[in-house]
């Protein structure tokens, strides 16, 4: 709870620090702010308490997740030092508007009432409307914002469709409460249109196909450290969310059956339009719609290790992605500007131990073993056989293959050498952030004890 | 200790040939390190009690996920170190004539490729034998996409992606199995007890057989192969086809036979055939090839046919000659390719056409390459007439047919082999110049595997008896089952 009060008090001392016209005070205070308030939510780990009388609960899976996004946003905002430093002029707005989205987030993983849901996801979005535009004169970001405003504004008007429903059928928006009437009735058909409604806004928030539209203009657009957050943090947050919306529903038939075409829908798609991808960008956006898929079939498995699994998914997908868009940052300022995969090529030789990184990042996101990502798919196929999707489980399995190719195909570029051996120029914060973000991946896969 | 020492002492040698780099000592601390190795298997051999399986290593890892630290061996797994370390030190040997950039990088992988390899034969948990086998892909694909020939940035791709297929599969397979595990397990042990029912059996096979499958490759899983084998650098190709492919065999034995012995018996005739199918097809391909390389690739291939088919025919003569042949063959493609390498060499190509009546120029290496390829062809008195013999008559057990189609394999093996020993080095001598006979160095290379072949064909034994125990008490189960 404090660690939610501080998040939204840090975002405005930013503000105001921004004021004082020194920049290069904002990402210190913001980090330590943070680091701050992930103590607090780790020390404030207490199950079943309930706060606001029954409007959240920090418990178990709420206090990792949060923890695991605010360690992110720490790795994005160390990043970040180096980031804005070349950027523009007003750049507390930045931080301090990632920092509001990140309050959003965490109301997100807590909630134990559909308003406090729909608070979430609006602070959780709001800010980040503004923050995809955020190269203001960039003509692609202020579309990329556009869209996303448009295309979220949408998610929302659904979302409160739904939650209107929910509670025409059971007169409350608290989740246990809703819980009891659910089973005592269980195909209500308002009650499942109303679950509908709100399961189409979540999977817009997560990316699903086919609400998935916005998210690779969006990712392209935006500016870099602001689409990695929303390929983390946000991404996080939002199945956290779903997560929960679902546990309370039960996961009636009809409803499981609309995720399952959704979560077949996702694989396929976010694996196949991958695969012909020339910018690395938009590359990194399909691929995390095919993440997306993977995940739906851990929520869709709806057991009670689901969370576990997502928490380790999520965190482990979010430590490689961050540290790949550091890389083609850094990649990005040698080759002036371009965001094709091809400015990979020669990277070995540029920087033997960058290289290797980035290939043990690829190679987590691939799923090879050793890394985290290979056994946070063990554990979503795991989950989906021992909850009987076992067809999907195989069609997944060939998604992933289809995933393979085209991790392979940038490791591959990663470790051709350049007719001309591009510079790069690692800031030695940067280097720590990306090497940070290898060995944990490696690490989480050698002892997955260490998260969940 | 012994076990963990075992997969430590490549991996070490190798991350300390990554980071030091030195350029002219590294072919030899490589074999320095593979000859230590050779002698730790030794003497884990000398210490065998046969009939046993011996665990020495294990503690829990991710119990949530079923997977232990453990390692151990039974006869199988020993005959499998046996051939890994026999076989590496020639790899190593071998890149003294190549020549190749960076050989601290190459021998750092191909150290990594062996500590993997060691990790899959010894591995007693079938998770942590899924981590080795995939990893045994990853220095192989970079040995590939660096010192490949033509087109390698696709082949390589293509192979590995491939390879990954199966071994999806597999992992499939595996969580299957270990979902049905209470509490959570994926150790064979208790997988190897499990009671799948039989027609989930049925398509389960699949699930596990298709990464041995392509692996090995039998027919139709095996397009990636021969271009792979083609395009890799000598010592990549001799890895994997004198090892890694064995893998394919391993795996079938300690996934397929005990966990879906119903699958088996269903789809085993299948197999079967296709493997014969498979070994004929590239047997008249082998035929046709005019790159010597090639020409191992496509042989290769058909006895891996021959090889799966004997595996499959389940009963001591088959599944143990399947396993006596595969130790025969790592010795044979390695020989075989030092040949190949050989010849390049001094001729500066692979063409069998080009080549021709090199005997006269250089007849110890016509006479070395003449021994080298009895053993390929089966002849009598060598390691591969032991085996070929003993699948043969396995096959015959099941099936008249097969026995003949797998005799009609081994025809066409001698037709092509004598037929390109015939254009390579009899007939006219096209040679204008000079060129060096088989020297010091090549007969310290060959004469040894030679030597093993020969005492081998001569006296089985020592090979057989460490099969034959695990082979029977594995059958003597599956038979109690049906």
């Amino acid at each position: 709870m404090s660690a939610l009060i501080l998040t939204s008090v840090l975002g405005v001392v930013l503000l105001y620090l921004g004021l004082s016209g020194n920049k290069s005070i904002l990402a210190p205070t913001a980090i330590v702010g943070l680091v701050a308030a992930g103590v607090m939510s780790w020390t404030g780990w207490n199950p079943g308490l309930m706060e606001f009388p029954t409007m959240l609960k920090f418990d178990q899976m709420s206090t990792l997740f949060n923890c695991a996004m605010i360690a992110v946003t720490v790795l994005l905002f160390l990043f970040g030092i180096d980031y804005y430093r070349r950027m523009e002029e007003n750049v507390a707005e930045h931080y301090a508007l990632m920092v509001f989205s990140l309050t959003g987030a965490l109301i997100l993983t807590s909630y134990t009432n559909l308003l406090m849901l729909f608070l979430g996801i609006e602070i959780l979005s709001i800010p980040l409307y503004i923050l995809a535009g955020g190269k203001k004169r960039s003509y692609r970001s202020s579309e990329a914002s556009f869209k996303y405003f448009l295309l979220g504004s949408f998610a929302t008007a659904f979302f409160l469709m739904g939650i209107a429903l929910i509670y025409g059928v059971t007169a409350s928006f608290d989740l246990a409460v809703i819980g009891q009437k659910v089973q005592a009735a269980p195909n209500n058909v308002l009650f499942l249109l109303g679950a509908f409604f709100v399961s189409i806004a979540l999977s817009f928030k997560v990316g699903a196909v086919p609400f998935h539209f916005w998210s690779p203009d969006v990712y392209e657009g935006a500016p870099t450290l602001v689409t990695a957050f929303m390929a983390t943090v946000v991404k996080t947050a939002a199945f956290a969310g779903f997560y929960r919306f679902l546990q309370m529903t039960a996961m009636p038939p009809a409803l499981s059956d609309t995720l399952l075409v959704i979560t077949i829908l996702t694989l396929f798609l976010g694996n196949v339009v991958a695969m012909r991808q020339s910018q690395f960008k938009r590359l990194m956006a399909y691929s995390s719609i095919a993440h997306t898929g993977f995940l739906l079939m851990a929520v869709l498995a709806n057991s009670a290790m689901s969370w576990s699994t997502l928490f380790y998914y999520t965190f482990t997908y979010a430590l490689a992605t961050v540290g790949l868009f550091i890389v083609l940052t850094l990649a990005k300022r040698a080759a002036n500007g371009n965001e094709a995969i091809v400015i990979f090529r020669g990277l070995f030789r540029a920087n033997p131990w960058l290289a290797l990184v980035t290939m043990l990042l690829l190679l987590s996101l691939a799923g090879i073993p050793l890394t985290a990502g290979f056994v946070a798919k063990y554990q979503v196929f795991m989950l989906a056989i021992g909850a009987g999707f076992i067809k999907t489980a195989v069609f997944a399995v060939f998604m992933a293959l289809v995933g393979i190719y085209y991790y392979v195909l940038v490791i591959r570029e990663a470790f051709t050498p350049a007719e001309e051996t591009p510079v790069l120029v690692v800031s030695p914060i940067n280097w720590l952030v990306v090497s940070a973000c290898g060995v944990a991946v490696v690490a989480f896969a050698l002892w997955p004890v260490l998260v969940g | 200790m012994v076990l963990l020492a075992l997969l430590l002492i490549p991996f070490l040698t190798a991350l300390a040939l990554m980071l030091a780099r030195p350029t002219n000592t590294a072919r030899h601390i490589a074999l320095g390190s593979t000859i230590a190795s050779l002698g730790l298997v030794a003497l884990i051999w000398w210490s065998y009690v046969p009939g046993q399986t011996w665990v020495p290593v294990k503690f829990d890892w991710a119990p949530t996920l079923g997977l232990t630290f453990s390692l151990g061996y039974d006869g199988v797994s020993l005959l499998m170190l046996l051939l890994t370390a026999l076989v590496f030190p020639f790899i190593i040997a071998a890149g003294y004539r190549q020549n190749l950039q960076h050989p601290s990088m190459v021998n750092a992988l191909l150290l990594f490729t062996q500590s993997f390899l060691f990790g899959v034969f010894t591995a007693q948990n079938a998770f942590l034998f899924y981590i080795f086998y995939e990893l045994s892909l990853v220095p192989v694909f970079f040995l590939l996409l660096y010192w490949g020939g033509e087109r390698r940035r696709a082949i390589t791709v293509r192979f590995f992606i491939y390879t990954l297929l199966g071994g999806l599969m597999l992992l499939f397979g595996l969580a299957y199995c270990v979902t049905q595990t209470a509490p959570i397990s994926a150790d064979f042990a208790v997988l190897h007890a499990l009671r799948i029912p039989a027609d989930t059996q049925v398509w389960l096979f699949w699930a596990l057989f298709l990464a041995f499958a392509i692996k090995l490759p039998i027919f139709p899983f095996h397009s990636w192969q021969p271009d792979t084998y083609t395009m890799a650098p000598l010592q990549g190709t001799m890895v994997l086809g004198g090892v890694m492919l064995k893998m394919g065999l391993y795996g079938v034995l300690k996934f397929v036979f005990p966990i879906v012995p119903f699958g088996v018996e269903h789809w085993r005739d299948t197999v079967i055939w296709l493997s014969i199918i498979g070994a004929l097809y590239a047997g008249i391909i082998a035929f046709r090839q005019q790159d010597l390389k090639r020409l191992v690739a496509y042989s290769s291939l058909s006895h891996v046919g021959l090889l799966c088919a004997g595996l499959f025919a389940w009963n001591v003569y088959g599944t143990g000659g399947a396993l006596y042949q595969s130790f025969a063959h790592a010795v044979l493609v390695v020989s075989m390719l030092y040949i190949v390498g050989a010849l390049k060499e001094r001729t500066g190509t692979s063409e069998l056409g080009a080549m021709g009546g090199l005997k006269g120029k250089a007849p110890r290496l016509a006479a070395l390459f003449f021994l080298v390829m009895i053993n390929a062809v089966a002849l009598p008195l060598t390691q591969s007439f032991v085996g070929e013999w003993l699948m043969f008559n396995g096959l015959w057990q099941v099936d008249g047919w097969m026995a003949f189609a797998a005799v009609a394999t081994i025809i066409l093996g001698a037709v092509y082999m004598l037929y390109a020993y015939q254009r390579a080095m009899l007939g006219p001598d096209r040679w204008k110049m000079e060129m060096p006979d088989a020297g010091r160095n090549d007969h310290l290379y060959l004469v040894p595997l030679i030597a093993i072949t020969l005492v081998l064909g001569l006296y089985p034994a020592p090979i057989l008896d460490l099969v034959n125990g695990p082979v029977q008490q594995m059958l003597s189960t599956l038979t109690a089952l049906n």
